[in-house]
Formats: C-alpha cells, structure tokens, sequence
C-alpha cells in the first residue's frame, strides 16, 4: 500500500512538472509574428517542435536569422553557428579539424530530459532491481506517460517491430542507447539510428543525408544537422507518402504574371480529351 | 551640289496640300504619343507592357520579325528589275529601296521599344562596347544595319543620278545592287535563325523556320508594295506600270501559297505526333489548359491568308485593280497576324519549364507600336515623295538656277 | 596571380577600416588569411587612391557626389575587360551609391574565382517536400525585387513544380479514342503520372508533402555549355572560371535573348525600378552576385557567389528543411556533390540539350 502511495506521489509530482515545461515549450512554438517587435521573434529551423532559433541583431542591420512571417520558419541565416557546441568524437568523421563539426544541443530544447532520469526512470526503487521489463517487448500504456509524450499513443517507427527500449536506454532514460548497450547523448541520435538505418549514416557521415550549414569546403567549418532536429523519431512513417517529415505549412506562391487573374488554368488538363 | 540637292530635296517634300498635312498631321500625333510611353518605358519600365519574365517578347518583337520581312521584301522590285531587266520594276526599284530603308528604320526603333536598357545600346558597338559574333542578335544587328546603308547608298545614289542628270557609274552600282539582293535574303534569314537556334523554344526550333520567314517576307512585302503603287498611281502624277503590279502580284500569290503549304506542313508534322514541343503550336491553334487566347486570331490569321490566295487565283481580282486591294490587304493583315503574334507569343507558351500564361499587350505598347508604324509612314512618305519628284523629274538640278536666269 | 592578391588586398583594407558587417564565414575578411602582411602593405601600396576616394566619398555623401557616381557608372566598361583599378573605382562607385540609397553600408565584394574550385549542386528530388523556404531564403540573400503592387514587381529565382503523381484508373480501361472503332489510344493515355515538366506553380495547400504530389525546384542550372551565353550580343552573361554563369548587371541591354534561350526558365527580367526595402536589403554583395540590380536588366541564380566564392554555403542550401539541396567543388573528390555523383543516380534536366548543367537532380 505504501509503495503504491509513494509511487503515485512521484507519478504525480513528476507528471505536473513535466506537463508545466511542456506547455511552456508549446508556448515558444506558436507561430511567430512580424508585428510583435517587442516580442523575441523565435522561428523553428527545420521542423516545428524541433531546433528554434531566436531573431537579434547580431551586427547593425544583420540579423543572426531571418524568419518567414508566413510560417515562422527560418529562411536565412547571417550566423549559421549561432548557439552551437562541438560535435564530439565521432567515428570515422575524425578527419574534420576541431571546432569544424558543430552541433546545436538537442538535450537543452527537450524540456523534459532533466527529469526523466531523475524524477522517474532512474533505475531506482523495486520495480527495476533486477530491471523487469516486459518480456514480448510490448509496451506497457502508461497514461502519465502518454500524456506529456502523445506521439507515443501512435508509435509508427518501426512499424510494431520495435519498441521504446530499443531506442531509450533502460535505467538511464535521458540517453539514448547503441549496439553495446551503451548509452548515447540526445545530441548524438545518428549513434542510435544507424544502428538500423546504416546507409542513411554512411551517407550523412558523408553529408550526402541530412543538412549541413556554414562552409561547404571540405573541412570547413559547419553546423551538422542531427536525425532528430529533421525527423520526428517516433512518427516517421506519418502517412505512406511524406518522404519521412512531418507535414508542414509551404511557404506563399509566386507571384501571378501580369494579366493572370488565377492559376486555376494549372489544375485543368493541358489537352482537352 | 549636293546641298542643292538636299533643299530641293526638302522644299519639294515640304510644299503640299491639306490633304499632305492632314495625314503628316495625324502621324505625328500618333509619333507624340509613341515618344511619351517611350519616356514611360524608361522610367518606370518594361512594367508598363505587358511583357514579364514568361513571356517577354511580345507586339514589338513581333514587328521587328514582321517587318524584316516588309524590308526584305523590297526585293522582290528590284531582283526583277535587275536581274530580268524588267521594264515596269526598273522603273519603281528606287522605291523598293524606299520602303526598304523605312522598313528597316522601323525594325531599329522596334529594338529600341523593345530593349530593357535602349540607353546601353552602345554596348553592342565596338570599339567603346563589344560585339559578339556568337550572338545571333550580334548578326541581325549588323546585317540590318548592312542592308540599311546598302539601301542608302543605292536608292539614293539611283535619285542622286537621275537628280544630276549624269549617267550611273554601273562598274560599281551593279556589284553593290547584286549584294543588296542577297543581303535581302540574309537580313530574313538571320532574323530567322534568332528565334530558331533556340532548342529551348520548340516551337520555334526547325530548320523550316527561314523559308517560312522568306515566304512569308516575299507575300508581305510585295502585297504592301501593291498598295502603295496603288495609292501613288491614284493620288500622284507619276503612273507605276500595270506590269509591275501583275508581277508582283504573281509574287505575292505563290509566296503565300508555299507560306500556307509550310504552315499547313508544320501542323501536321507536329500535330500528328503530338508532342511536349508541340504545345505551343497546340496553344496557338486550339488553347492549353483552357487558355484560349490567341485562337481566334490564328483562326482568323488562316481564313485571311487562305482567303487571300483564292481570291489572288481568281483572275478578275487579281487582274481588276480596284479590286486588289482586297487580297492584298487580307494577305498582309494575314501574315501581321501569323508571324507576328502568332509566332512570336505561343514561343514563351508553355514556358521551357512548362508554365502557362497569357499575354496581354498593354495600352501602352498598342500605342508604342502604332507610333513606330506612324514613324515608318512618316517615313515612307517622305521618301516616295521625294524619289518620285527626282523620278518624274519635278526635282532637277539646275532647275531653279535655269528658271532664275531665265526670269533675269 | 597578382589580381587575386590584388583583390585580397582590396578586401583586406577595407575590411580592416569599414567592413564590420558580415558574418565570419560571408565575410571576404577571410581573403586575409590566404594573403601575408608583406604582400597586403605591398599591393595595398600600389592600391589606386579610388577605393580610398570611394571611402572618403561615403563619408561626404553630397547629393552632387551621388549625381557624378550614378554618371560615371553609365561609361564603364564590361566587368570583364576592367583592369584591376577600373574594377576597383567601380567597386567604390557602387559602394557608394548603395550605401546612400540603402541607408546602410553596403559592401561590393569582387573576389574572383578561387583557383581549384568548380562548383556543383545537387539536389534529392526524393527528399524535397514543396515548402518553397528555398524560393524566399534566395529573396532574402539576393536582393531581388519584392513588391507586391503590380505584377512583375516580385522576382523569384527558384520555382517549385508540384507535379500529380497519377495513377492508372480501372474505370477507364473500355474508353478510349477513336470511339467505337477499336481502342487506340488508352482511356488512361491522358491520365498524368511521372515527371513531366506540366507542372503548378501557383499551389498552395495547407500542409506540404501532399500524398498525391511529388516537387520539382528549378533555377539556373550553371551549364558548363550555357546556351545564353552564347546568344548574349553584348558578352554581359558569362561563366566564370569557377562554374558560374554571371551576369554584369551595369553591361547589360535588356534584350532578352538569353531569356529565350534558357532551356530552364531561369533567368528574370527587371521589369521596373527593383522594389527592395531598406530594411530587408542584403548589404554584404558581390559584383556579379546579388548587388541590387536596376530597371531593365536580367538576372537569375548565381549560387550565392557572395558566400561560394568565400565559403559559404549558398542561402537555399542552408535552410532546406529536409537537406534535399546540396553544394561543394566538383573537383574535390571529398565534397557532398562528388560523392553524390560517385553514389547516387543522378540525371541532368533536359540532358537532351547538351546544356551540362552543373546542377544534378538525384534519389536514393
């Protein structure tokens, strides 16, 4: 009984923190709006919920970013390196000089990696010593859980081939996890995903896949784009035709050319039949 | 004596009736109109056309093309007269020449409509800018200005003699006169290559293309020239020769007829397989995507190039000069229409990359286009005015100088 | 050799007075690296006075100074045929008039062709979702028009093609064409399905990727046989020794021939007086890059040269959101578009035309 109580105490505890910083991140996320200049203008970089981006002036009259009043997304950056740290050691990318691969710290923008490790999932207490995790690898609906997290209630990676521990290291839930069981940084997801995709790796490794800013030399210096700030891990799949990102609002059309009043000529057939 | 010849030149140009003012009149009003959206173009801009990014030639483009056409055209006086000794052509090729210099005068100022910088033009003029022998434009800019000043130096020294009374120096005349014919032909076919080396461009992109320019050229040309030996024959004292026009009008009936065969050649080699490259044609003749725009003036373009030809094989048409006029007319406004607007346009329709707008000529464009023609009229009357008093003999050096000693 | 070092020079000098502007990797500052202290005292010392007349120029910024520049503007040369000083007083012209009409410092960068560079795109025609956040990162970089009045004031130099995905209906399977004289033509024949270049422009769903579409971004392609290079009378438009196709905006007459003969529809004419607000203006450019461009004169993509030739990134690279666009040095077997070229299928648009474009269209 006691247990019971003591584990509800923490559920809850650590429920309505979490919940206070994920509403607050909502918050940020709102689309921006040009007219608000006393507001910080806050643009997300490649897809929304992800890597954010606050507009100031960085020199006069250049912008460290420039943000589109249509969709809040950024559209041009005069500091491509703007709240970045070091990759890290990463294998077969020694080559590049130090300070040359950057990254922008995924571990700060997910607002509810202090806590899970702490609050919750620390590996401490009965349930986990020795840890007993479900044997079929179902996962277990936790409602607490679902609820700060609702991309979990329609898990589509993998496609029920896998599950929450395959990806999130078991005591250490702010860490991810690779081959060995050894835990891997938020900031360095391409560890945990090119376990499986491996041919995505080699070709991000190579700057093939994914996005790089900054300089384009070999060996410049850039901002490596991580797996996570373009894909949403847990619904990649969103739909059978969205190329692997979440859908997004496009940026305005052209402009008509003179004469045209509409381009509803575009959605009729060239040649009449 | 050459300063005699010029005031006599201008005094007798100058002298004429309210009938001769009205209609300079009237031209330069419209030529006053031109000069104002010309300032407008350039001040605020192509902007004010109703050329953009996708289709950025438009009515003066396809009056450079047509007149080049009206230029070369001029040839088809002067290689009978000279190459088959035709009495009645011997007589107007001066004013064949005439009508070249105005045509090709008009093409210069339709480059100067036409231009995004006119004011840059020097650019193209060696040695303060460069001249590119890999452009097409590059060509075309020098062969009109060659025919230009070929037309020039003939026309003029031809009215120069007859002017003088002294016989014409044939050891150079001939030789320059046999390079103006064939420049002719070059000054069309270039214009031809401009749009036609373009692959980008299907439409456009056929080795047919300069014949149909010639053709088209060699019908309306001549047909233009017919009405004006008409009108001269009626409203001056000087009587172009029935002969003349029945060759002409032989030209201009057999260049239309191989004008239609290419074009009716051209339909079903592209319209039988239907492909991508054929949708500009398909744009022109039926409409794309719903756009219809220009089908009632390719339409209308056939019935008056096709209606032409029949009317010019009936012989009491083609005979009865009250009633030539009509062909002559259709067939012009025919081509007007099938190789200016009709060829020019549907070339940006769809876009390379397949997109699909419309062309509408502003207010301002119809108006620059009917000054630059009012210009050429201006022109044109000027010159036929003059050569025809040298011809007919009313311009005479010595004249005054005689009739004033006489008085004394 | 020495232009380069010259150029360096310039760059350096000014950097070290007036440039404070760019960021560290757009900055030509980066020039000084590449140039010892020796040779910038060296060529600086052989510097004309114009760039410093042109600092000193930009100080007075009398209305009368402003007149005289915009004057001799008019009479220069053809950019490639100025001498290194004539490059350097219409630098500082530039500079000047830019500086007063903007409001800001603006700076004309001139650095030339890096030796051993050749640039090269490529883009992931799988990857791309529609979102056009290239098409208007191009606008913010590039200083291109941007009004909205009248149509023809806003100049876009990339365009997405939504194209249908199609597919092959069973309810058309005993239609066709002639009717009822055996079938000929498949009732499915018209149906459109693949890449055809019968595209919308104009779409705009709410979201992007749609489920039925597939997208096409097109600019200039940077052919290494550029077809409107070859038609231009004036030799305004031309490739540079790294690859890209420039055009000098102060050389050229407007008269669109390379227009028509761009296979791409890359090129976009000034139809007015550029409408680009003050506040938006880009004001790091390059001379055959994005420096504002007048009334009457074409332009098109030039990938950036602004930041390529230091660098940098191209504007539409760095905030595809998908990482679909991707730029480096042909002649760098490390770079991302070599190894593309060694890995992926990759086609050229409209190969058939024999245009080489530097730019590849790949899938993986």
């Amino acid at each position: 009984m006691k247990k019971i109580a003591t584990y509800a105490t923490i559920l809850a505890m650590c429920g309505g923190a979490l919940y206070s910083v994920i509403a607050a991140e909502n918050v940020a996320e709102q689309p921006v709006q040009v007219e608000a200049t006393k507001e910080p203008v806050v643009c997300f970089e490649s897809r929304k919920g992800a890597s954010e981006i606050t507009q100031q002036e960085i020199k006069p009259g250049w912008p460290n970013v420039k943000c589109s009043p249509t969709t809040g997304a950024a559209l041009w950056y005069g500091d491509p390196f703007e709240g970045t740290v070091p990759m890290g050691k990463m294998p077969l990318l020694e080559n590049i000089p130090d300070g040359h691969a950057l990254v922008k710290p995924r571990t700060e923008k997910l607002a509810l990696m202090p806590l899970c490790s702490t609050a919750c999932h620390n590996g401490v207490g009965p349930q986990f010593t020795p840890p007993t995790l479900p044997k079929d690898k179902r996962p277990t609906p936790i409602p607490t859980m679902e609820a700060m997290v609702p991309d979990l209630k329609n898990l589509q990676h993998g496609r029920d081939r896998i599950w929450c521990m395959d990806c999130h290291h078991t005591t250490k839930r702010n860490m991810l996890v690779d081959n060995f069981g050894d835990p891997v940084s938020f900031d360095q997801p391409q560890l945990l995903c090119g376990k499986c995709h491996g041919d995505k790796l080699r070709d991000w490794r190579d700057g093939i896949h994914g996005k790089r800013i900054g300089e384009f030399t070999t060996g410049g210096k850039k901002r490596w784009f991580t797996c996570t700030e373009c894909h949403n891990p847990h619904n990649v799949q969103d739909g059978l035709r969205n190329k692997g990102f979440v859908q997004l609002q496009p940026e305005p059309p052209p402009q008509l050319a003179k004469g045209m009043k509409d381009a509803k000529h575009e959605l009729v057939h060239p040649v009449p039949h | 004596m050459l300063t005699s010849f010029v005031s006599d030149y201008v005094r007798y140009v100058l002298a004429g009736g309210t009938k001769f003012y009205a209609w300079m009149g009237s031209l330069g009003v419209l030529i006053l109109g031109m000069l104002y959206v010309f300032y407008l173009q350039n001040t605020d801009g192509l902007i004010v056309t109703g050329m953009t990014s996708q289709i950025h030639d438009g009515l003066y483009f396809a009056n450079l093309v047509f007149l080049v056409g009206v230029a070369a055209g001029a040839v088809t006086i002067v290689f009978p007269a000279y190459a088959y000794h035709h009495e009645g052509m011997h007589k107007v090729a001066v004013l064949g020449e005439m009508l070249a210099i105005t045509a090709v005068i008009m093409v210069m100022m339709f480059v100067f409509a036409h231009m995004g910088r006119p004011d840059r033009l020097w650019h193209m003029v060696p040695p303060w800018g460069i001249y590119s022998f890999s452009s097409m434009l590059g060509w075309d800019v020098m062969v009109l200005n060659g025919y230009l000043i070929l037309n020039i130096v003939c026309g003029f020294y031809y009215l120069w003699c007859k002017y003088t009374g002294n016989p014409i120096n044939k050891k150079w005349f001939m030789p320059v006169v046999w390079i103006a014919i064939v420049w002719a032909l070059s000054i069309h076919t270039v214009t031809a290559f401009l749009i036609s080396t373009m692959p980008s461009r299907p439409m456009w992109h056929h080795s047919m293309m300069p014949i149909r320019f010639i053709t088209t050229a060699f019908a309306a040309g001549p047909a233009l020239i017919i009405l004006i030996f008409l009108i001269i024959r009626k409203n001056t004292k000087f009587w172009v020769d029935d002969s003349a026009i029945k060759l002409l009008t032989t030209i201009v009936t057999w260049c239309l007829g191989l004008a239609i065969f290419l074009t009716l050649s051209e339909v079903v080699v592209e319209l039988y397989a239907r492909t991508e490259h054929a949708n500009g044609l398909y744009y022109l003749m039926f409409g794309l995507h719903g756009l219809t725009k220009l089908v009632p003036w390719f339409w209308s373009a056939v019935l008056l190039m096709v209606g032409a030809f029949i009317l010019f094989l009936i012989p009491s048409f083609r005979n009865d000069f009250t009633k030539l006029p009509i062909p002559c007319v259709m067939a012009f406004a025919g081509i007007w229409i099938e190789k200016g607007m009709g060829l020019i346009v549907p070339g940006f329709i769809p876009s390379p990359i397949g997109e699909v707008t419309e062309y509408y000529p502003s207010f301002v464009e119809v108006l620059m286009t009917l000054g630059i023609w009012a210009f050429g009229f201006f022109i044109l009357t000027i010159l036929l005015k003059g050569a025809i008093g040298i011809l007919l003999g009313e311009i005479k050096f010595g004249d005054r100088q005689a009739v004033a000693a006489a008085a004394k | 050799m020495i232009h380069s070092k010259l150029s360096a020079a310039v760059s350096a000098k000014e950097n070290t007075s007036e440039r404070q502007l760019q960021p560290v990797s757009a900055d030509p500052a980066q020039a000084v690296l590449k140039t010892t202290r020796r040779d910038f005292l060296k060529t600086g010392g052989m510097l004309s006075l114009s760039s410093l007349m042109g600092t000193a120029a930009l100080m007075t910024q009398s209305d009368d100074a402003h007149a005289a520049v915009e004057w001799a503007e008019h009479f220069q040369k053809n950019y490639r045929l100025m001498t290194d000083q004539e490059k350097a007083e219409s630098r500082a012209r530039l500079e000047k008039r830019y500086s007063s009409e903007y409001g800001k410092q603006v700076t004309v960068d001139t650095t030339d062709a890096q030796p051993g560079v050749l640039m090269g795109y490529a883009l992931n025609i799988r990857k791309c979702i529609g979102c056009r956040r290239c098409v208007h990162a191009c606008v913010a970089e590039n200083n291109q028009s941007r009004g909205t009045k009248r149509a023809g004031e806003k100049i876009e130099w990339i365009q997405v093609l939504r194209m249908e995905r199609g597919k092959f209906d069973a309810g058309k399977m005993n239609q066709g064409y002639p009717e009822g004289l055996g079938i000929q033509v498949g009732g499915n024949a018209y149906t459109p399905a693949g890449q055809i270049l019968e595209g919308q422009y104009h779409y705009n769903p709410e979201k992007v990727p749609e489920d039925d579409a597939n997208y096409m971004p097109i600019a200039c392609m940077q052919c290494e046989k550029p077809p409107c290079v070859k038609v231009c009378p004036v030799r305004t438009t031309y490739r540079e020794p790294d690859g890209v196709v420039v055009i000098d905006y102060n050389w050229c007459i407007g008269c669109r021939m390379c227009m028509g003969a761009c296979p791409y529809w890359a090129r976009r004419l000034n139809v007015t007086n550029p409408v680009l607000p003050k506040e938006e203006m880009n004001p790091v450019t390059h001379y055959l890059g994005n420096r504002p461009r007048m009334r009457g004169v074409v332009e098109k993509c030039h990938w950036c040269l602004q930041r390529s030739r230091h660098g940098r990134y191209p504007a539409c690279v760095e905030v595809c959101p998908v990482g679909a666009r991707k730029f480096g040095n042909l002649l760098d077997p490390e770079s991302e578009v070599s190894l593309i070229l060694a890995r992926k299928n990759v086609f050229r648009l409209k190969a058939d035309l024999n245009t080489f474009p530097k730019f590849f269209y790949f899938y993986d």
